[in-house]
């Protein structure tokens, strides 16, 4: 392999692994907006806390593989408390969609507060585990095993969300409330638990990203900013509660910031943003669906 | 005859504190007020969007930046260029901007409006975050000189002194927050709240929907860019960070509110707790927008319709007045 | 015989891939009160719905006042002159009554961009407002929400905001849904008053509204129309007993 062939297939990677991470974070927000309607203006900000749950829990007891776990399940029981005492209180209100974004938009700044006045701005590194640590050597190519790591991670994930939602009852109720909510309640299931279960495991899946994502990108309190638009993004071109689309999205925009920043560094994040104004702009029904009344 | 007698006083009340604010506050806390007045100015032309029109903006900012930069690139190119035309041409180049985006903006509401102006914000944020020739992008335009406000023939105010910025400052919100009360009372601020009420109903009663929207888009924008203009005309900087930041846009979503959504002067009223709030707690914390944040998610969960329509519930059940409706204020 | 100020030709409409109007011709007469009834099903509301621009036709024409107006914008057919009320009561839920009526009021007047002039100081349109408020006995609740209202006010306030435009034709859709008796009776007699002078079409289900108010009546069936004719006609027809029978024996 040529080394310029072989520098692109790195950068094919590191667009991947990005992609990857924006899935954990992209399909949660997805899921959650087809179903509930609510885009969660803080759904990033659990990708964030979770990284700085990470370096929390590696700082306590030393273990990267302790912090995968117990991270993602702290950040997923706020997530929770959120949804049950927060977001149904508000959805009371007659306030409409605003309710959503207003109350969502206030914790997404609190989250980002808080972790300065917890943690301090600077950034924080969280070691790699040593047992990912260095490089692999493939077919002449040297890849960092981490970065494999991540996008394995995410495929299982993947895999098992699918799993869920095509093979179990469970995951036919979830697609079933994406596209009509009224009827499934009517079919006398509870879908305020429903509810409370998509938002916990989006919330859940975003922790395990920013867990992933704490020892690549170390933890800081702009962590969020860049993965929490891209995200956005994701979802409304991706189309409304469509995991598929997610996924294309998702790595699309991964592939897109590694080679665009280096062919057309000043065009790349304008044209995503042009893009999700364009679908915005002429296809909302397509994409928000009767969802956005 | 007895409520505009009232009025008449509020309003001596209000000048005669306004005019002598800087001289019993000192400088440090005018320049409070002055970036209270931009602020003002700037929430309330985002109401007209969100109390009137029904729709929730995510990119307000994108209007505040273009004003911003238009007077600074306007000051920095052309030496000497009238304040006053600055301010103007500010808010215009803010205002076709939002003509221009209207027809896209017309076609969503909900969701998806505040998903596409969010993109219209950072598109803004990005060009000029990358143009750097143009822009400066992230350390901006500084270094431009403020020329004094010349008004021929009787004054010439230096625009650097504090004091005089901020009699300008305060002349410019209050009238613009006036201009902008006053369309609301006019027709085209009746079809404009029929329009967040029922917006079927208002195209079957013969109006046109879209264009009557791209109005208001564009007097929200107007005056959005006049706050901008204000602020770079104060600041003597103006960089991406400072007046297209995403948090740019949801401050004066916080302001709102905080007042009172529905209300005209509750986001007045909020932008002064905002203000006076974080330049208080700034001298205890380094990390006033955490309290911010959490007197935000209180307001939504407590007080959805702001705190002006709280202190209204409370002299209601303190003194039985009867309550009015939430809409009496938008429209009446 | 009159001239038709609204007229279909052969007019069709499919929602996705089922037919719902197969060729509808309906002639309203000017100055008479059409009803159009059917069995549930027949194409009534889909039918009102093209007429009213909230769908355009799959094929076919709708002539208003010899113009084809097929697939024009609601706010361009009440600029011609065509008025329409909701089903679903559909006012200005947060203004109130005088608001509601003003804004029919306003556009009559074509005060529609104005954004110079105070609107509660524009003096004729105040006093138009309130000669309307008076005429559909409102007058007390000038000030109430729409919201507010009892029900039988707010669908009279419904069926009033579809005529503040001062309409030529006046399409209502059911207006009298889901009244008691003694507000069907005064809603038919307002409906009667406000429609004076001028054309008005109904759709609606309670039969005895629709033998007393109206001139003509068309009856649909399966997406076409079955009959045409005055009240004692429809009555005796045949062919109409037998499409309701019909259709209540499916029930």
């Amino acid at each position: 392999m040529s080394p310029v062939t072989a520098m692109y297939v790195a950068q094919a990677i590191h667009g991947l692994t990005y992609g990857m991470l924006l899935f954990l974070v992209a399909s949660g927000l997805t899921l959650i907006f087809g179903m509930m309607g609510i885009l969660n203006l803080a759904h990033a900000s659990f990708f964030m806390l979770s990284a700085y749950f990470c370096y929390q829990v590696v700082a306590w007891t030393d273990s990267f593989w302790m912090a995968l776990i117990l991270a993602p399940l702290g950040t997923g029981l706020i997530g929770v408390f959120v949804e049950r005492f927060l977001l149904r209180k508000v959805q009371q209100y007659n306030l409409g969609h605003i309710g959503d974004l207003l109350l969502t938009l206030g914790i997404a700044l609190v989250i980002a507060e808080g972790v300065k006045t917890i943690w301090g701005t600077e950034s924080h590194q969280v070691v790699i585990p040593p047992s990912l640590e260095g490089l692999v050597s493939v077919a002449g190519l040297e890849y960092p095993i981490y970065r494999l790591f991540i996008i394995g991670l995410a495929a299982a994930i993947l895999s098992a969300l699918a799993f869920i939602l095509y093979k179990t009852r469970l995951g036919m109720i979830i697609r079933a409330a994406v596209s009509d909510a009224d009827m499934v309640s009517a079919l006398g299931i509870n879908m305020p638990r429903v509810f409370m279960f998509v938002f916990g495991v989006g919330t859940i899946m975003a922790g395990v990203a920013g867990v992933a994502a704490a020892p690549m990108l170390t933890v800081f309190p702009g962590l969020a900013d860049q993965i929490g638009l891209d995200a956005f993004v994701v979802v409304v071109v991706g189309g409304f509660g469509s995991l598929f689309g997610a996924v294309v999205v998702s790595l699309f925009l991964g592939e897109l910031n590694a080679f665009g920043i280096q062919f057309i560094p000043r065009l790349a994040p304008v044209l995503v943003f042009l893009f999700m104004a364009l679908v915005l702009s002429f296809k909302p029904m397509g994409f928000f669906g009767e969802r956005d009344d | 005859m007895i409520k505009s007698k009232r009025n008449l006083a509020l309003w001596v009340v209000f000048l005669a504190a306004a005019g002598i604010a800087p001289h019993v506050l000192g400088i440090v806390k005018t320049n409070v007020l002055v970036e209270l007045a931009g602020f003002v100015l700037y929430a309330v032309s985002l109401n007209l969007l969100l109390s009137y029109t029904g729709v929730l903006s995510f990119g307000h900012a994108l209007f505040y930046g273009v004003g911003a930069y238009t007077t600074a690139l306007l000051l920095y190119h052309v030496e000497g260029f009238p304040v006053i035309g600055a301010l103007l041409l500010s808010g215009l180049a803010a205002g076709v901007i939002g003509l221009i985006l209207s027809p896209l903006l017309v076609r969503v509401t909900g969701t998806a409006f505040a998903m596409l102006t969010l993109a219209f914000g950072q598109l803004m944020f990005i060009l000029c975050l990358k143009f750097r020739e143009v822009t400066g992008g992230e350390d901006g335009i500084a270094g431009y000189d403020v020329p004094n406000l010349n008004i021929p023939g009787i004054a010439s105010f230096d625009m650097l002194d504090p004091t005089v910025f901020y009699y300008f400052a305060l002349a410019v919100c209050v009238i613009g927050v006036l201009i902008m009360w006053y369309i609301t009372k006019t027709p085209l601020g009746q079809v404009v709240v029929g329009i967040r009420d029922n917006t079927l109903r208002v195209d079957y009663l013969g109006y046109k929907v879209p264009q009557t929207k791209a109005i208001v888009f564009a007097v929200s924008g107007f005056f959005a860019g006049i706050a901008g203009s204000l602020f770079a005309l104060f600041q003597g900087i103006v960089s991406t960070d400072g007046v297209l930041h995403i948090m740019v846009s949801f401050y004066p979503i916080m302001a709102i509110l905080i007042g009172g959504i529905g209300t005209f002067f509750g986001p007045i009223l909020g932008s002064g707790i905002l203000i006076v709030l974080e330049d208080l707690i700034m001298r205890y914390t380094e990390r006033a927008e955490l309290i911010t944040g959490l007197l935000f998610i209180g307001v939504v969960l407590y007080a959805p319709g702001g705190l002006l329509w709280l202190w209204r519930g409370l002299m209601a059940k303190l003194f039985g007045s009867k309550s009015q409706p939430a809409s009496e204020e938008v429209e009446a | 015989m009159s001239e038709n100020i609204l007229e279909t030709i052969n007019l069709f409409y499919d929602y996705s891939g089922l037919q719902v109007l197969t060729g509808v011709d309906l002639q309203v007469e000017k100055g008479e009160r059409h009803a159009i009834i059917g069995p549930n099903g027949a194409g009534k509301t889909t039918l009102f719905n093209v007429i009213t621009g909230m769908y355009s036709p799959s094929r076919g024409k709708v002539m208003f006042k010899g113009k084809n107006v097929s697939g024009f914008k609601p706010h361009k057919l009440s600029r011609l002159g065509m008025g329409r009320s909701f089903q679903i009561t559909s006012t200005f839920h947060n203004l109130s009554t005088f608001q509601n009526i003003r804004m029919g009021v306003l556009s009559r007047m074509g005060i529609r961009f104005n954004m110079f002039n105070r609107v509660d100081k524009m003096e004729d349109v105040t006093k138009e407002t309130n000669a309307i408020l008076e005429r559909i006995n409102l007058k007390e609740e000038t000030h109430a929400p729409a919201d507010a209202l009892s029900y039988g006010k707010h669908r009279s306030l419904e069926v009033s905001l579809a005529m503040s435009t001062d309409p030529d034709l006046v399409m209502l859709d059911e207006p009298t849904a889901g009244m008691s008796r003694d507000e069907t009776h005064s809603a038919v007699d307002l409906i009667r008053r406000l429609t004076e002078g001028r054309t008005m079409v109904i759709v609606e289900h309670d039969m005895d509204v629709v033998f007393s108010l109206a001139d003509r009546i068309t009856v649909l069936h399966h997406g076409k129309v079955l009959a045409v004719g005055r009240p004692d006609e429809i009555r005796n027809m045949k062919e109409v007993k037998d499409a309701y029978l019909g259709h209540r024996r499916e029930v």
